[in-house]
């Protein structure tokens, strides 16, 4: 693939609404209120609204990595004269954008096979060699709740399963930067040499033009993806893109936060290794960690040493990583 | 002596029968005295490649097969594609809508929407499986015979 293929798709990606149905932002909350007690614990999705506090506070907001050059038609560099004031609110809205720009895509399940029958007419066997495919082309409804249904040649007639589905609305409600098939990139082979050339980020990107986020295949790339990260401890490459809490996300869900931890501390990231701590104990409020972080209500370096303690596999990094923190900070006061 | 938009009007209103809410097709549309409105398929992609494609479309009956519509309602190819798979488009709503203000589809378009399950099967469609089926089993009984035939010879 080249990269001016690439960039031009990140670009485009970015233009993607997403068909999944919207979320309310505190699922937990409001499973709650229908339980009845505030004590009865309901597993944190990811588009709550303190899971995305945290996981958008993690990803951090490099301007220069966000706005870095992408392919795009070339126009002649326009120059402006600011004061210092202007140009402060030139920074600002450029933050804000770059907030909109780390939207972070939906983790959701994967979806359930379609397997309707519409009806079995046997009188109609053998009237032709063809399937027929018919699709609903009303304008305004949903993708996900368009008739798309198929007549097989034995008469039956059913609903179109997922992937033709997919195929099906590209052909007739084209999404920019999509195919029809998948490119070959996402076969597994290919998949590697892509990593091996550090290039998770354009990967990502492409796989959510191609592919609707509750796909198999959108979770298994996602998968690869993320586990190779984790293997080559490559954390810093998501850093300031929309695919870090993603990658946060699966790793707290796999109960592997080791890697990402010592990353952080070995980039005095302290904030966000406590917030990543805080997060791991929401999402498991029944492991070790999360209830003596409770019972001693414990904040800060504290929460990273109970951490350390309990959890972690390779704990000896974690506390050699954690001494030399304290050593530069108290070398730093004095 | 169509001159004038209000025996256009008038004529309209006569074809489309009783249409409850008068949506009239565009005034540049001719109309035409004891016509109506079908639903057909009209070929799509010029006559003189040898590759089939249908519109489903709503049009005057008396205007030719391929020339001006008053609306394209979908579309239906021929051919199969790599999947085996022959594609059929139509819009739902817009079918009613004609439906409703009198339009008639044609015999393929109401055999195709029959398969679909937008409408009722139509009888044909049933009469033509049970013919091939018929024939395969004929084209079954006669191949056996010619092996025999050859084996004797």
């Amino acid at each position: 693939l080249s990269l001016m293929a690439l960039r031009l798709r990140l670009k485009n990606s970015f233009c993607h609404s997403f068909d999944a149905p919207v979320l309310t932002s505190s699922i937990s909350e409001v499973i709650n209120l229908f339980l009845g007690s505030p004590d009865a614990h309901v597993k944190p999705q990811f588009l709550d609204s303190e899971v995305q506090d945290i996981l958008t506070r993690i990803t951090g907001l490099n301007l220069e990595k966000v706005f870095r050059p992408i392919k795009q038609e070339l126009k002649p560099p326009k120059y402006k004269l600011m004061t210092d004031a202007q140009l402060e609110e030139a920074t600002q809205s450029a933050r804000e954008q770059a907030q909109r720009l780390l939207k972070m895509p939906p983790v959701l399940p994967e979806r359930k096979p379609i397997n309707d029958v519409l009806s079995e007419d046997k009188i109609l066997e053998g009237m032709d060699t063809a399937k027929y495919v018919f699709t609903d082309i009303t304008f305004n409804i949903p993708h996900r709740e368009r008739f798309i249904v198929i007549r097989e040649p034995t008469g039956t007639l059913r609903k179109a399963s997922w992937e033709e589905r997919d195929r099906i609305l590209q052909v007739y409600f084209p999404k920019e930067g999509r195919r029809l098939t998948a490119p070959p990139v996402f076969k597994e082979e290919n998949l590697k040499v892509v990593f091996g050339q550090d290039r998770h980020e354009d990967m990502l990107d492409l796989c959510q033009v191609q592919f609707e986020p509750d796909s198999s295949e959108y979770i298994r790339v996602h998968a690869a993806t993320y586990e190779d990260l984790e293997k080559m401890g490559k954390y810093d490459l998501l850093r300031s893109t929309r695919h870090f809490g993603g990658l946060v996300w699966y790793l707290v869900n796999a109960r592997r936060v080791d890697g990402l931890m010592i990353d952080m501390l070995q980039k005095d990231l302290l904030q966000d290794a406590v917030s990543l701590v805080g997060l791991f104990n929401k999402v498991h409020p029944h492991s070790e960690t999360a209830q003596e972080a409770s019972s001693q209500q414990a904040y800060g370096l504290d929460l990273l040493k109970i951490y350390a303690k309990r959890e972690s596999q390779r704990a000896g990094y974690v506390e050699l990583a954690l001494q030399a923190y304290e050593q530069t900070s108290a070398e730093s006061t004095v | 002596m169509q001159k004038y938009p209000c025996s256009r009007v008038y004529n309209a209103l006569q074809e489309l029968g009783q249409c409850s809410v008068v949506h009239l097709p565009s005034f540049l549309l001719k109309t035409y005295h004891g016509g109506h409105i079908v639903i057909r398929l009209a070929m799509a992609g010029h006559k003189q490649s040898n590759r089939p494609f249908y519109r489903i479309v709503a049009a005057y009956n008396k205007r030719a097969r391929d020339s001006k519509y008053i609306e394209q309602l979908g579309s239906y190819d021929p051919l199969p594609n790599i999947y085996n798979e022959k594609l059929v488009s139509f819009n739902s709503d817009r079918i009613k809508y004609w439906m409703g203000c009198g339009a008639h589809p044609t015999k393929p378009v109401a055999k195709l929407l029959g398969l679909a399950g937008f409408f009722p099967l139509h009888p044909m469609t049933v009469t033509e499986a049970e013919r091939r089926r018929a024939m395969a089993e004929q084209a079954e009984g006669a191949a056996p015979e010619e092996v025999v035939k050859q084996q004797e010879l």
